[in-house]
């Protein structure tokens, strides 16, 4: 695995334990997505706090780098819409969350618990 | 000319934005601006006088739905983000139709990207400056012209550099469009003048081009500056 970010600290964060590589640098940025081997990635995923970046770097890695899994985050729900028509496989954490507290509110705390495990990677699935 | 001015919607309110917007306004243009920050947006519209300076997020559909974007003739994304201004032409160009999308880009290598995702016109600053620093170098030292005197006909001698051009006919290049290449010489040797180019090649050229126009448009191709 390899991560990708503009800021050591972010590195920092990782841990000691994590034994993937860290590029530094933009995302969007084709030079230093091909540094970090994007040309024989399988899987890529762009989950920035930022809608418009994670839309790009997808973009890049979908156009030019032909990796066959590519996913995205994009806050904005009418954005996500608009970009999953388009093709980009994407998630909106404000859609998932909305539709938990929602079940909450309506069905109580067992059925959210039950919506939520739906969406939840449990650790021990983390290798 | 169309019977009402053409509709100009510019995303971004910098110093690229402002400009813009100012000599489109004064060239007659239909101009809404828009710019995410209310300070700015207060300021540019107190200097460009009754410009419509809308305040929101060039990428937010909904707001940009409010703008009157479905009958923009060009989108204009000038931000200073690669990503806004990538997304902003998109959104015009999938959602709104916009016929013309226009991006400002800040990473050169973005240009091609961008239009192989859907935007019409990518424009960089820096790679205009870049193309600005080759021609001042390549003129200089690998181009000679002699202009046939009171026509804008010429004959250029050019010694072709190292650059993108290596490799490829004078035909395929868009440098050359519209060129007659009389001769081809490498290595002292007269070749056949359509050869793919090596470096070091000397070629002469027959153009109709004035001349700026034609050391504006090679230098793209034909040269990368060697440290």
């Amino acid at each position: 695995m390899t991560v990708v970010d503009g800021s050591r600290q972010a590195f920092d964060r990782l841990g000691a334990n994590f034994k993937g590589r860290m590029v530094l640098g933009n995302g969007t940025d084709q030079h230093v997505l091909e540094e970090a081997g994007a040309a024989e990635t399988d899987w890529f995923i762009s989950v920035t706090n930022g809608d418009n970046r994670n839309i790009m770097s997808a973009q890049v890695a979908r156009a030019i780098f032909k990796i066959p899994r590519v996913m995205t985050r994009i806050y904005d729900p009418i954005r996500e819409r608009v970009y999953r028509e388009m093709g980009l496989y994407t998630y909106c954490p404000t859609v998932v969350g909305a539709a938990i507290a929602k079940t909450f509110f309506e069905e109580g705390p067992e059925a959210a618990d039950r919506a939520r495990a739906a969406v939840t990677v449990s650790e021990a699935a983390n290798g | 000319m169309a019977e009402r001015p053409a509709y100009v919607i510019v995303v971004g309110g910098g110093k690229v934005g402002f400009y813009l917007t100012h000599r489109l306004l004064k060239a007659g243009y239909e101009v809404a601006l828009i710019e995410k920050d209310r300070i700015r947006a207060s300021s540019i519209s107190a200097q460009l006088g009754s410009c419509a300076c809308l305040v929101g997020d060039g990428d937010e559909m909904a707001f940009l739905a409010t703008s009157g974007i479905e009958r923009a003739d060009v989108l204009a994304a000038v931000t200073g983000d690669d990503e806004d201004n990538l997304v902003a032409c998109q959104l015009a160009k999938l959602n709104f139709k916009v016929p013309h999308t226009i991006a400002r880009v800040n990473n050169p290598s973005n240009v091609q990207l961008f239009q192989k995702l859907g935007v019409d016109i990518a424009v960089s600053a820096t790679e205009l400056i870049l193309n600005q620093i080759d021609s001042a170098l390549v003129n200089s030292t690998d181009i000679e012209r002699m202009l046939m005197e009171g026509t804008d006909r010429a004959v250029v001698r050019i010694t072709i550099p190292m650059g993108e051009a290596i490799g490829r006919r004078p035909s395929e290049l868009p440098a050359f469009a519209g060129e007659r290449v009389l001769l081809m010489v490498r290595d002292g040797q007269v070749v056949e003048p359509d050869s793919p180019l090596a470096v070091g090649d000397q070629i002469l050229i027959f153009t109709g081009r004035p001349s700026s126009d034609f050391l504006l448009g090679a230098p793209t191709e034909l040269a990368t500056v060697s440290p």
